[in-house]
C-alpha cells in the first residue's frame, strides 16, 4: 500500500494517525498521514519566517516542476482514476493542465495586474507597484478534479509561501505536485502539504495571511464573513438559449458542457434555460446523454452512488424526469458503480433545482421567460454560456456581478484557457497596489524647488 | 481491610462496608434492593464489579449527603462537593472525604520523585476550579511538594457553551484571556511545575516569550483534562519541550481522581490504574466484553474506596487495551481518545 506523508517544513513527516484511502471499489490503496494541530501551528510559523525565492529562481523552479509533474505519470494517472472514479483520459488531461499551469502561472497572474501598477521595483519610478497582500497562502483543496490544483500555483509564482490541505478523497495530486516543486528548487518551507482532520483544517487558515477554500454552501457560508478567505463554492454553471437562436446547431456544445470531464466540475453546466418550449431540446439532450458510453462517465463507490441516487430522487420531486434517478446507478458488481447522466425538465426557471449541482452529468432544463423571469435564474453562476443575438441582454449579463464568466455562442461552459480568469483573477484577491515614488531626481536646492525657498 | 494487599479481598471488604445497613451510604443502600444480586455475596473480585449497573446518571440529582457512608458517623471529614465537567448534560456531583483525598494526592505525586522533580518548586495550574475538583486539589499537591500554587481558573462549561452556540470568536477571546493571565505569572515568577490541558499547552507554546520562560524554568509539565493524541505528544516531548518531562493524568470526577501516565518511553501515552481503588477495563461498546490486548475499545472505570463506590462506569473515551503493570488489577489504557460519533453522511450539493 502507498504511503502519503505530510510534506512539512523539514521534509516528509509521517504520523501515527493514518487515514486509509480506498479506490471506488473499496479496495484500500494508500494511507495518508493526518497531522495534528500542533504540527500545523508550528509549520505555518516556519512558513511565515521563511523568505521566498527571487523571481527568476521561482520561474525556473516552476518551469522545472511542470516537467517533473508530467514525467512518468502513468502510475499516478491510473491511481487518481481508480480513486476519483474519473476516466483515465480526464486525469491525463488534468495532469497536462497542471503541468502547463506550472509554466504559465506567473504569466497568467500578470494578466490581473492593474494597468497602473508595475511588476517590480525596477520597473517603477512614480506610480503603482503591484505587491502581495500577505506572505502565506492557505488552500483547502477540493478532490473532485485534479485540475483544481492548477490555480494556487499563481500564488506561489507571485512569491507567496503556500500550505495545501489536500482533499481526503484524493491527496495524490497535490502530493505529486509539491514533491515536484520541491525537487525543482522550492524550499521545504516554501510549499507544504498538510493533510489533516476537519477540526484541524481551520488552524491552517488561522495561521495564514490569506486562504482559499473549496466547498459546498455550508462551507461557503462559514467563511462568508471572513475577508481573508476566498471561497470557491458550487459553480451552478448554466446555458441560455434565447428565441432568436436555434438550439440544434449547439446541441453538441450543450452535451459537452454537461458531461465533459465526467460532469464533475463546477464548470459543467447544471442548468439549461431555453426561451420557448423546452421539451424538444430536453428530449434531444436526453437521447444524446443516454448514449454516452460508461467509459467517459464517473465511477463512485456503490454505497455513495446509491446515496446520491436517493438524494436526487428526493430533490427531483415536482420535476419531469427524462433521465431520472432510477437509471443513475449502473452497478459494476465490484463494489463500484458508474453514474449515468440525469436530465430533468423543470416547470419553471425559478425552480430551486436549477442550481442542484451533483458530481456527475446532472442537468435541469427549464423554460425561460424574458419578461417574467428576467435575469434572476441566470444569476449566481460561475460560467454562463449564452446562445443569443441580443446585445442588450449580453450587456446585462456581462454587467451582473454574480455571473463570473460569460461565454457566447457555441462555446461550452467547460472551456478554459490559462489567460482567462476562473472566478475573477486569483491575484485580485492576492495582490494590492502600493503607491511608489522614487526620490526627486533634482536636488532640493535646484530650480524646481525654488518656490519652496521663497516661501 | 482497607489496606489489604489483595485486590479481590479489598473488594469483598468494600462490599461488606458499602452494603451493610450500619456502614453503607443511604444512596447505595437504596440501590441494593433493585440490583438483583447481593454485592456482599456475589461481588468477589475486581472483575465482578461489572455486575453493577452504571449508576453515575443518578449523581445528577441525588443529594450529596446521601453519598456519605454511614460508617463514618459524625466524624466524616468532608472536603467538599464537586461536579463533573458537565459534557453530557447536567453535572454529576460527588462528595470528597479527606481520607480518600490524601491517598489520591500521595498517589498522584509518587511519580514526581522518579521523574527527578525537586521539592520546593512553584506550581502554575491553568485548570478548572469553581465546582470542579482538580483545580482545588492541585494546590494541596503543590503544598505537599513544598511549593507555592499559582492558579488561573478555567471554566470549561463556558468554553463549551460558546463553542456549541457557534461563538468561536468569543471562545478564542476567552482562551486568549487565560493565556494572558498565565503570561503574567510565567514572566514574573519562577514556575517549576506547569499543569494544564493539552489545548492550553498548545496556546502557551505559540508565544515565543512564554515558550522561552517555560523552557528556562519549568522542570515538569503535567497535562490532563483533555485528550492528547500520540503525534502531538511526540511533538511536545521531542520538539516543543525537549528535556522537560511531560506527565499526563487521566482524571475524572467519576474515578474521584486521576490515573498517572506510565513513566519511560512507552510507544503510546499509557495510563495505569490505581488498584484496587481505581481500575479500568477496555470493552467492546456493543457486547461490553473485554477487547483483546492491543485493540481499541471503550473505557470502563471503577472507583472503590471507603468513601465512595462508583463501579462499572462506561466512559465516553476509547483506549487501546494494554496489560496492567505487575500486581495491578484490571487493564491499562493506551492512546486515549474521545468516542467518535459517526452519523449517516448526508449528500452535500456542489461538486466539492
Amino acid at each position: 500500500m502507498l504511503t502519503v506523508d505530510a510534506l512539512g517544513p523539514s521534509g516528509p513527516y509521517r504520523t501515527r494517525n493514518q487515514l486509509v484511502i480506498a479506490d471506488v471499489t473499496g479496495a484500500e490503496v494508500a494511507t495518508v498521514s493526518l497531522v495534528p494541530r500542533l504540527f500545523v501551528t508550528r509549520t505555518m510559523a516556519v512558513l511565515g519566517r521563511a523568505s521566498s525565492l527571487p523571481l527568476a529562481a521561482r520561474l525556473e523552479a516552476l518551469d522545472a516542476a511542470g516537467s517533473l509533474f508530467a514525467a512518468e505519470s502513468s502510475e499516478y494517472v491510473a491511481l487518481v482514476s481508480r480513486v476519483s472514479g474519473l476516466p483515465m483520459a480526464d486525469v491525463e488531461a488534468a495532469a497536462a493542465t497542471i503541468s502547463d499551469a506550472c509554466r504559465t502561472a506567473y504569466e497568467a497572474a500578470q494578466r490581473a495586474r492593474p494597468a497602473g501598477a508595475a511588476e517590480s521595483l525596477s520597473a517603477v519610478d512614480v506610480g503603482g507597484l503591484w505587491t502581495r497582500r500577505g506572505n502565506v497562502f492557505a488552500v483547502h483543496a477540493a478532490g473532485n478534479h485534479p485540475a483544481v490544483h492548477s490555480l494556487w500555483l499563481q500564488a506561489l509564482a507571485l512569491g507567496y509561501r503556500v500550505a495545501v490541505r489536500p482533499s481526503r478523497r484524493e491527496p495524490f495530486t497535490p502530493y505529486r505536485l509539491i514533491c515536484a516543486l520541491r525537487a525543482a528548487g522550492f524550499g521545504d518551507d516554501h510549499v507544504v502539504l498538510l493533510p489533516c482532520a476537519h477540526d484541524v483544517a481551520d488552524e491552517i487558515l488561522r495561521c495564514a495571511d490569506l486562504g482559499m477554500v473549496y466547498g459546498g454552501d455550508s462551507v461557503i457560508a462559514k467563511y462568508a464573513g471572513d475577508p481573508r478567505v476566498l471561497p470557491q463554492g458550487p459553480g451552478r454553471s448554466k446555458i441560455l438559449v434565447t428565441a432568436d437562436s436555434d438550439w440544434a446547431p449547439v446541441l453538441d456544445m450543450i452535451v459537452s458542457s454537461i458531461a465533459h470531464h465526467g460532469g464533475v466540475g463546477c464548470i459543467n453546466a447544471t442548468g439549461v434555460l431555453i426561451e420557448g418550449d423546452p421539451a424538444p431540446l430536453a428530449s434531444a439532450l436526453a437521447t444524446r446523454l443516454a448514449a454516452l458510453p460508461d467509459s467517459v462517465l464517473p465511477r463512485y463507490p456503490l454505497d455513495a452512488a446509491l446515496a446520491l441516487r436517493d438524494h436526487l430522487a428526493v430533490r427531483a420531486a415536482g420535476t419531469r424526469p427524462l433521465l431520472g434517478a432510477s437509471q443513475l446507478v449502473t452497478d459494476l458488481g465490484d463494489g463500484s458503480a458508474v453514474l449515468r447522466p440525469t436530465l430533468h425538465l423543470l416547470p419553471s426557471a425559478s425552480c430551486p433545482q436549477l442550481g442542484a449541482e451533483l458530481p456527475f452529468p446532472c442537468a435541469w432544463v427549464a423554460p425561460w421567460h424574458r419578461s417574467s423571469d428576467g435575469l434572476a435564474p441566470l444569476r449566481h453562476t460561475l460560467v454562463l454560456t449564452a446562445v443569443t443575438r441580443d446585445d442588450s441582454l449580453i450587456a446585462s449579463l456581462a454587467a451582473d456581478p454574480t455571473i463570473s464568466n460569460l461565454y457566447l455562442g457555441n462555446r461550452p461552459t467547460t472551456y478554459v484557457h490559462p489567460h482567462l480568469p476562473h472566478d475573477s483573477y486569483l491575484p485580485d484577491f492576492l495582490m494590492r497596489t502600493t503607491s511608489f515614488v522614487s526620490p526627486p531626481r533634482v536636488a532640493l536646492w535646484g530650480t524646481p524647488n525654488a518656490r519652496l525657498r521663497r516661501n | 481491610m482497607w489496606d489489604s494487599d489483595d485486590a479481590d479481598e479489598f473488594i469483598r471488604g468494600a462490599m461488606r462496608w458499602h452494603f451493610d445497613p450500619a456502614t453503607g451510604s443511604p444512596f447505595w443502600l437504596a440501590q441494593a434492593s433493585s440490583l438483583g444480586f447481593d454485592p456482599r455475596v456475589d461481588v468477589r473480585s475486581v472483575a465482578d464489579l461489572r455486575l453493577f449497573p452504571n449508576v453515575v446518571d443518578e449523581l445528577r440529582h441525588v443529594r450529596p449527603e446521601q453519598l456519605i457512608p454511614r460508617g463514618y458517623g459524625d466524624s466524616a471529614e468532608i472536603v467538599g462537593v464537586y461536579d463533573s465537567g458537565g459534557t453530557t448534560g447536567a453535572p454529576k456531583r460527588v462528595v470528597f472525604l479527606d481520607d480518600w483525598l490524601q491517598r489520591m494526592i500521595t498517589h498522584m505525586l509518587e511519580p514526581l520523585d522518579r521523574l527527578g522533580v525537586p521539592l520546593g518548586l512553584n506550581w502554575l495550574g491553568m485548570l478548572p476550579t469553581g465546582p470542579h475538583a482538580v483545580g482545588h486539589f492541585i494546590g494541596m499537591a503543590a503544598r505537599a511538594r513544598r511549593g507555592l500554587m499559582f492558579n488561573i481558573d478555567l471554566d470549561p462549561r463556558w468554553v463549551r457553551r460558546l463553542i456549541v452556540s457557534g461563538q468561536q470568536a468569543q471562545a478564542e477571546a476567552y482562551i486568549d484571556h487565560l493565556v494572558e493571565q498565565a503570561s503574567q505569572v510565567l514572566l514574573s515568577q519562577e514556575i517549576g511545575v506547569l499543569m494544564t490541558t493539552p489545548p492550553l499547552l498548545e496556546r502557551l507554546a505559540r508565544r515565543d516569550d512564554l515558550l522561552a520562560a517555560i523552557t528556562e524554568n519549568v522542570r515538569l509539565i503535567m497535562w490532563g483534562g483533555a485528550h492528547m493524541d500520540t503525534d502531538t505528544h511526540d511533538l511536545f516531548r521531542n520538539e516543543v519541550f525537549p528535556g522537560i518531562p511531560l506527565h499526563g493524568v487521566y482524571g475524572s470526577t467519576m474515578i474521584m481522581g486521576g490515573a498517572s501516565q506510565r513513566l519511560g518511553d512507552t510507544e503510546l501515552p499509557t495510563f495505569d490504574g490505581f488498584g484496587p481503588y481505581i481500575t479500568f477495563s477496555v470493552v467492546d461498546p456493543v457486547s461490553l466484553e473485554p477487547v483483546p490486548y492491543g485493540v481499541r475499545g471503550q473505557v470502563v472505570t471503577s472507583h472503590v474506596s471507603k468513601s465512595m463506590l462508583l463501579p462499572n462506569n462506561l466512559e465516553r473515551d476509547t483506549a487501546i487495551r494494554v496489560p496492567a503493570l505487575p500486581g495491578q488489577p484490571g487493564d491499562s489504557l493506551a492512546d486515549l481518545a474521545p468516542v467518535q460519533v459517526f452519523g449517516d453522511e448526508a449528500v452535500v450539493e456542489g461538486v466539492y
